[in-house]
């Protein structure tokens, strides 16, 4: 039967040649709007890792005006002081830039036993920084006053970092660093990968040092974690306690609850657009089969009468049909296909090979199921054709 | 003759209607994601409010420091504009604007977040603001360092409310009470380099701003005296660049440049790969994609009903009808319907755009169809029109007269 079909569909090669190249072309949009739709999914299913609601971003500039840290460090304590002794206050924070949220980043990276780690989230935190977030540990410990004393400065680092370095193997206590560098870090604990670019976003790798007392120079915002009835009117108090301690430095308070909402969406609207075009064109090229299908099927009338006279049931020629266009969709998917496993072999973009190989296989059911769905109307209309008006056509 | 082929045209379009509904639904659609992308880039690109004098104006963005194992990028000092770019020679006016930064303020226990700019006085003379009311601050203001602000549409609403006049009223920005001088019409976030909520003049900044290094957050436009020295002032600035004095042992080259508005406005900020490239080559990629389907699938469809013609072509052949009348003919059957579906696709456009607009996706951002849009759309029309109408009459052309007739 199917060498039957082969021999259909060669007989007409030039029309049906469009036709493939149509499917092909259809797959391959399907495939890089699938393949950006999984990824995302991906992202998406993956935990937070921390709490956004209740914590507060606070911006400055370090414009206090002293070459010596402990006057800087004591101008900064007073204001710790300060803003800590507000009853709405739970917990303080200073960051470096890097705060969740913000589409700033601090990235570096180094070669640790010979492999090379890029786009390395740097992270300097203090204490509190685990408190004003509720990270999740997986391993370890977070920092504290133990770090002070410790010979190796230590780190955490998050999850990715730690299966990229040390694989399934215990990352807390052991020792990490640049090949060239003879001062390794010391890895206490092993957190949660934080979402900070989005809810959207890969988390990427991170690694967290702890603040040490120069560290004030590097600051340059303050994350704040806020009791439930903190409102407009303590934010307001909290602004002018800041803008008067810090008369010289240009304040903003944001909250990390409306950071997240902008960054999604600037991670949803492309994608959005994106849906809604390749949408409009799966239904011009759904409409543009029907219509080819459905005319071939009438030109055909006096074939399929005969196959119809001979003894051929209604059921099979419908079915011939249908079988027919799903051949020629096998075609272009073999060749699609050709084309879209190059991704993950030659690892384009970066992405992990399942997002891939998903959209590849999603792309493949839908054009299938487009295929299926155009051709059953015009199968069964090619099963009603009666052999004997069809003949007499003739 | 075109008289002839329009009624054909419509005729045929009447017969099958179902295939004349496909068609028109793959070009109107076609054309409208098309013309909302041009209406989108138009804005953005050509939208001359408020660099009214865009074709005399270059933006200076950033500089890029480079060294051995260093490399460093950001916006520019004020030092840098007021020592060495305001030496050049053939410029009129230089504007300097600080990049716009976020604060709060606070009225009647609501939060507003505001964007503000420091900017020179220089900064009005370049760009022509709609001022709603009031004028801008002046050179005498700047330099005696007083309070005051120029400050959007938006920002007069949300702080003052439904007030007709603000003029000489204060507004609290930063903890500091500013002097309202003017209120200008809004300008979209999309105009990075230009838009803020409050503009203040550059003396109040709380930032000090006297550092000789090259490296800060301001950025400038040139203003040159005729269209014509545009191209003489750019050498100009990178002749200044190339004598710019090494700040440290870890740099070797400088990058600075002058640019018009849109190579300045998509520099990426990284010297080897141009923005404009990169900007150019993902619209022609997504163009591609949004215009290869539907034109393979109108080729399909015209093949189709060509076939269901070919008794008309016969008899048309057995008269004498050259093949070369015959896709002529096709051809312009082809563009009417495209023309038609172009037709739709403006109307289409139209409503999305609306859509758009009253979305407020963007703040401020304003898309409307203008001329420049009509245009492309005329363009994209014919292009549309003669890809997915060639192939098809040449393949009709070539039909065989006996069998052509002997088909029925």
């Amino acid at each position: 039967m199917f060498r039957h079909l082969f021999k259909m569909i060669w007989n007409k090669k030039k029309q049906n040649a469009l036709l493939i190249s149509e499917m092909l072309i259809s797959f391959l949009v399907l495939f890089a709007v699938f393949s950006l739709l999984v990824y995302n999914y991906q992202n998406y299913k993956k935990p937070m890792g921390f709490d956004y609601e209740n914590v507060w971003v606070i911006n400055y500039n370090n414009t206090v005006k002293t070459d010596n840290t402990d006057s800087l460090n004591l101008f900064y304590e007073t204001l710790r002081q300060t803003i800590k002794s507000m009853p709405q206050v739970k917990e303080i924070s200073f960051v470096n830039d890097n705060v969740p949220f913000s589409t700033n980043t601090n990235q570096s990276g180094f070669t640790h036993n010979k492999k090379h780690v890029d786009h390395l989230n740097y992270h300097l935190v203090e204490d509190g920084y685990s408190t004003v977030l509720n990270v999740k540990m997986l391993e370890g410990r977070w920092f504290n006053k133990q770090d002070i004393a410790s010979a190796n400065e230590s780190i955490v680092i998050n999850n990715s970092l730690k299966e990229l370095i040390f694989g399934k193997e215990n990352a807390a206590g052991k020792l990490m660093g640049n090949d060239d560098d003879k001062i390794k870090w010391r890895v206490v604990g092993v957190v949660q990968d934080l979402k900070d670019k989005g809810d959207y976003t890969n988390a990427g790798i991170a690694i967290y040092h702890r603040a040490d007392t120069g560290s004030f120079h590097w600051f340059g915002k303050i994350l704040v974690n806020v009791t439930p009835n903190a409102d407009a009117t303590f934010e307001s108090h909290l602004y002018k306690t800041l803008a008067n301690a810090m008369p010289s430095s240009n304040v903003e308070i944001e909250h990390l609850a409306d950071k997240r909402k902008n960054i999604n969406y600037f991670a949803l609207v492309p994608l959005i657009v994106l849906l809604i075009v390749a949408g409009f064109l799966m239904v011009n090229v759904a409409l543009g089969l029907f219509g080819v299908l459905w005319y071939n099927i009438n030109k055909r009338r006096g074939e399929i009468g005969l196959r119809r006279a001979v003894g051929a049931t209604g059921k099979s020629v419908s079915s011939q049909l249908v079988f027919e266009s799903l051949i020629l969709a096998t075609f272009s998917l073999i060749i699609g296909s050709f084309f879209a496993v190059q991704f993950p072999l030659l690892n384009v973009f970066d992405l992990p090979s399942s997002v891939y190989i998903t959209a590849i296989l999603l792309s493949m059911i839908f054009i299938y199921l487009l295929v299926l769905i155009c051709s059953l109307y015009p199968g069964k209309q090619a099963a009603a054709v009666y052999p004997a008006v069809a003949l007499h056509e003739e | 003759m075109l008289k002839n082929y329009f009624k054909i045209a419509i005729a045929v379009l009447k017969r099958r209607k179902f295939f004349t509904f496909i068609s028109l639904f793959g070009i109107s659609f076609t054309l409208t994601i098309l013309m909302v992308l041009t209406a989108f880039i138009d804005k953005v690109v050509n939208d001359k409010y408020p660099d009214k004098k865009r074709d005399r104006l270059l933006y200076v963005n950033g500089i890029e420091l480079r060294g051995p194992h260093d490399k460093n990028g950001t916006a520019l000092s004020f030092y840098f504009f007021s020592h060495y770019a305001s030496t050049i020679k053939g410029m009129e006016k230089i504007s300097i604007s600080s990049r716009f930064n976020g604060t709060n303020t606070y009225v009647n226990n609501k939060k507003i977040a505001l964007n503000y700019k420091y900017t020179n006085d220089a900064f009005w003379d370049v760009l022509d603001f709609d001022f709603i009311e009031g004028k801008p601050y002046s050179k005498q203001q700047v330099d005696n360092g007083e309070l005051v602000t120029v400050i959007s549409e938006d920002i007069k609403k949300a702080y003052f409310g439904d007030v007709l006049s603000v003029v000489g009223k204060y507004i609290e920005a930063d903890n500091v009470k500013y002097r309202v001088s003017g209120v200008v019409k809004n300008v979209p976030i999309t105009l990075y380099m230009i838009y803020s909520d409050i503009y203040l003049p550059y003396t109040v900044s709380k930032t000090d701003d006297k550092s000789k290094s090259y490296m800060g957050r301001y950025t400038g436009i040139l203003l040159a005296a005729s269209k014509s020295d545009v191209p003489k002032l750019q050498d100009e600035f990178e002749q200044m660049v190339k004598r710019l004095p090494m700040p440290s042992k870890n740099y070797d080259q400088i990058f600075c440049h002058a640019d018009n508005f849109i190579t300045g406005y998509v520099r990426t900020g990284n010297e080897e790969s141009s923005g404009v490239t990169i900007a150019l080559t993902a619209i022609a990629v997504f163009v591609l994609l949004v215009m290869l389907l539907p034109t393979l699938n109108l080729v399909n469809i015209n093949i189709t009903r060509i076939m269901e013609r070919s008794s008309e072509i016969g008899v048309r052949k057995a008269f004498g009808a050259s093949s070369k009348t015959l896709v002529y003919q096709f051809i312009v059957e082809n563009l009417i319907l495209t023309f038609l579906g172009g037709a739709i696709g403006i109307v289409l456009s139209w409503i999305i755009i609306q859509v758009i607009n009253s979305a407020n996706l963007i703040d401020n951002l304003v898309l409307s169809l203008n001329i420049t849009v009509l245009f492309f759309a005329m363009l994209t029309c014919i292009v549309f029109g003669l890809l997915s109408g060639v192939y098809p009459a040449w393949r009709m052309s070539r039909l065989n007269v006996v069998n052509a007739l002997k088909q029925q």
